[in-house]
């Protein structure tokens, strides 16, 4: 199938193209250099075009998710999804798979990455992948408490630990690295935490430094797409911002080696909102937003996404299994949590951000002062959906960061005074263009992920995943600007129109992707030793039981990387 | 306007009919009424199938369903205004969600019945089921404002999360009256088996029956005579007529404000 997108407003930031009027052309799933005149005319005139918006970090697949579903039928029974001839769906923080895919695909979005993917419960998540619609998906696979990674890196053992990651990526078909809180969730298994950087886990006598830096070695030694995807110690206490940075800096001095895309970073801040605080309790907290922002664009081998607080009702759930009890603990609100053996644990607890309560609007506020102060080509949009909020905020959140009155408006109008006096949002003057906008959801997403080749631009050969939205490029209406992002003109999946006038009209199954390095023979024999034993001393599966079959996706997208030469 | 709705013959599968509300069909004909549709079971049916409809003058928007069933379920969802008036017993979920306005069921009701509810009245005066005034199954906020009035008896698990307003059970009730209440007060006449105001935060329960027993994670503070219930700080109060034994709770929580007015004349073996 041919089509030509005629005359549209085009932001491109991967190719320097700044709301430049021109034609795309897009042949078999791919965009080309020019189209046959048989090529169906979309005419985009007015419109902003972009690439598929791209999410590097969200929770929509696996046992949490499952898990915070089952926990909250409150959350179902108001926001219903029940158009013709799709499947319904149901859930507004936690929405079903097939209205997941649905959704992002309305705002524009065609690919997103589960955030934490246990390896011992990918069956699982691949499951649900498969059941997610209209986007790809990848899932990035949780190390940072895993026995086998504390063992080999407390002995030093690099190279046995990078074999040990690229099996583990291999079989569960995971997609990168990703750290919660390192050690800290192994100490809860303890009934634990540790609260800082040095803090050493019980048993293993590993610190969170030792783990972030090996994992950061191991990651450049294998060359993955994606640099180590880390969320931090000390997750949303006050003070934590000084263990943000120290994190941050205790891997600056490891090159990039990328064996695939165009990375140039080193170490990727999840959610780097809730670890932006300053003060000493809830009584004196206030922004770090500024420092954090300050410290990012001053280094090269950071990218944060922001984790932005949109004040809904929502559930949060992560692999930090201390941080989800301490928040059941103080909110009282139910409580659901898993120790994954020998890899991670977790919980779940819902979570009302009030707009009328002080410390829910000075985190909001932190968002945004990250947002407006940091360098617009190392920070991305996100909410670690459901974590600050809802995927489907996504649109409010860029009206916030494009006017300065309807951040003003909320600021004065619907938050608390602490946001306006423990924050800098109010003296701020920036305001995002489309340019930026593509930017942070689109292009830095695609470039941190190691899929700039062909994802996240509209350069020739790129996948044809295209959003049109119905806005012109100097739009300032706040309704206007929320409105158009939510519900796109059209979206394009691998060349085919599945969202046209904010409607879904076709049905498409994305891919999963993940990432398969091949390593040396010998180390992979030596490490086969090591597993065998675990597998039978520590585990309650078989090593065969935790392969994941071929069947568990609609299409994989394997990223091949040779790497034999680590021995 | 008044709407009469008859209801023709008996109905086994359950119909909802909370697009029914006397606000919204205020400028409709009778043919119109007629052509709505409303789901019944999984498929949908038209008002005109199973009712006679009849429209009559009236100064308010009103609706009246005459031989009523417990199949009609949702009855006066979400209404804001006007009145409802049901002749017969009525099904789950009557007035949930209801802002303002006035229910009257002369009949029973079945589970659910002012769920969620945030104003208004809602008076039935038969029996009613469990779950009065609770929230959505899974939520922690139940009802917020309004009153309710049960003339017979109730089930369990009346004002399950009640935040605000009233409810008041003229007749004897099941367990865990009151649980994980957070405001609001709860008025019972008759006896209560045991469990009352389990986890409750904060709210009121007074019991003019028997109460077999207290749970032990409350404390006792005594006996006190025509008691005024405060729930807020700025609140005027409610009064009370009668001496009752009061106790404080549910000490499973922080700091509760919870109290409890058990009749000493109803209950000689407490305090």
């Amino acid at each position: 199938m041919e089509y030509i997108i005629k005359n549209g407003i085009v932001f491109d930031p991967l190719n320097k193209v700044d709301g430049e009027q021109m034609d795309i052309c897009i042949k078999d799933g791919v965009i080309v250099e020019s189209v046959s005149e048989d090529a169906k005319v979309i005419d985009a005139s007015g419109c902003v075009v972009m690439p598929g918006g791209i999410d590097s970090h969200t929770h929509i697949a696996g046992p949490k998710v499952n898990t915070g579903r089952l926990m909250r039928p409150e959350d179902s029974y108001k926001d219903l999804y029940l158009k013709r001839g799709l499947k319904p769906g149901t859930g507004f923080s936690i929405p079903t798979t097939y209205k997941t895919g649905y959704e992002y695909c309305e705002m524009g979005y065609t690919t997103a990455i589960e955030a934490a993917m246990p390896p011992l419960k990918a069956k699982h998540v691949h499951d649900e992948f498969v059941d997610t619609p209209q986007i790809d998906k990848g899932a990035l696979t949780l190390f940072g408490n895993n026995w086998m990674v504390m063992r080999y890196l407390k002995e030093k053992d690099y190279e046995l630990c990078a074999a040990y990651v690229a099996w583990v990526l291999k079989t569960v078909r995971g997609f990168a690295i990703k750290i919660v809180n390192p050690g800290g969730t192994e100490a809860w298994g303890w009934g634990r935490n540790v609260h800082g950087l040095d803090d050493p886990t019980p048993y293993f006598g590993i610190t969170g430094r030792e783990i972030v830096r090996g994992l950061g070695i191991v990651n450049e030694m294998l060359g993955l797409p994606h640099s180590i995807h880390v969320h931090p110690n000390d997750l949303g206490h006050p003070g934590n911002w000084k263990t943000t940075i120290e994190t941050m800096d205790c891997v600056k001095d490891i090159e990039p080696k990328p064996k695939y895309g165009e990375r140039e970073t080193t170490y990727y801040n999840a959610h780097v909102q809730f670890h932006s605080y300053g003060g000493t309790s809830w009584k004196d907290f206030v922004s770090k937003g500024v420092e954090i922002a300050e410290y990012v664009n001053k280094v090269d081998h950071v990218v944060v996404d922001v984790g932005q607080i949109t004040l809904d009702e929502t559930t949060t759930m992560t692999a930090d299994g201390p941080m989800e009890y301490d928040l059941h603990m103080s909110t009282g609100n139910k409580w659901a949590n898993c120790d994954v053996e020998l890899e991670t644990g977790s919980g779940v607890v819902p979570f009302y951000y009030s707009p009328k309560g002080p410390v829910y609007s000075v985190q909001w506020a932190i968002g945004l002062d990250i947002f407006l102060n940091t360098d617009p080509s190392k920070v991305l949009l996100a909410t670690d959906h459901p974590n600050g909020g809802p995927f489907t905020r996504f649109s409010r959140i860029i009206a916030w960061l494009m006017s300065k009155k309807y951040r003003d408006y909320w600021l004065n109008e619907k938050v608390h005074k602490w946001a306006r006096t423990r924050s800098s949002v109010g003296d701020n003057d920036k305001e995002y263009t489309m340019y930026e906008i593509a930017q942070i959801t689109r292009a830095n997403q695609a470039k941190v992920l190691g899929l700039s080749l062909e994802r996240g631009h509209l350069g020739v050969g790129a996948i044809a995943d295209i959003a049109i939205y119905d806005i012109g490029p100097e739009e300032k209406d706040p309704k206007v600007i929320e409105r158009a992002f939510r519900y796109a003109k059209y979206t394009f999946k691998n060349g085919e129109i599945v969202v046209k006038d904010g409607n879904i009209v076709k049905e498409v199954f994305g891919d999963t992707l993940y990432v398969d390095v091949k390593i040396d023979e010998t180390l992979e024999k030596e490490l086969m030793k090591d597993l065998e034993e675990v597998f039978k001393k520590d585990y309650t599966v078989q090593m065969e039981n935790y392969k994941v079959p071929e069947y568990l996706a609609n299409n994989w997208k394997v990223i091949q990387i040779d790497n034999s030469e680590i021995s | 306007m008044e709407i009469i709705l008859t209801l023709r013959e008996d109905i086994t599968v359950p119909v909802e009919l909370d697009a029914l509300l006397p606000e919204k069909m205020q400028d409709m004909d009778v043919e119109e009424i007629k052509n709505i549709e409303v789901p019944q079971g999984r498929t949908t049916v038209k008002v005109g199938e199973i009712f006679d409809v009849k429209v009559i003058e009236s100064d308010i928007p009103k609706m009246t369903i005459k031989n009523s069933s417990i199949k009609l379920k949702r009855v006066g969802e979400g209404m804001t205004t006007g009145e409802i008036v049901i002749e017969g017993d009525v099904g789950m979920h009557v007035g949930a969600e209801m802002k303002g306005g006035r229910i009257v069921v002369n009949g029973n009701a079945d589970n659910w019945a002012g769920q969620g509810m945030k104003g208004g009245e809602l008076i039935i005066k038969g029996n009613a089921g469990n779950y009065i005034g609770s929230a959505y199954r899974g939520g922690y906020k139940g009802m917020s404002g309004g009153l309710i009035v049960v003339e017979g008896n109730a089930g369990h698990e009346i004002g399950e999360h009640i935040v605000g307003g009233m409810i008041h059970i003229k007749g004897n009730v099941g367990y865990f009256v009151g649980i994980h209440a957070k405001g609001g007060i709860i008025r019972i006449d008759g006896d209560v088996p045991g469990r009352l105001g389990a986890e409750m935060i904060k709210g009121a329960i007074v019991v003019n029956g028997k109460v077999s027993e207290v749970l032990p994670s409350f404390k006792y503070e005594g006996i006190v005579e025509n008691p005024v219930i405060k729930i807020k700080k700025k609140d005027e109060g409610t009064k009370i007529e009668g001496v009752y034994h009061l106790f404080t709770g549910d000490y499973v929580n922080n700091k509760p404000k919870g109290q409890l007015y058990i009749s000493v004349a109803s209950n000689p073996h407490l305090g």
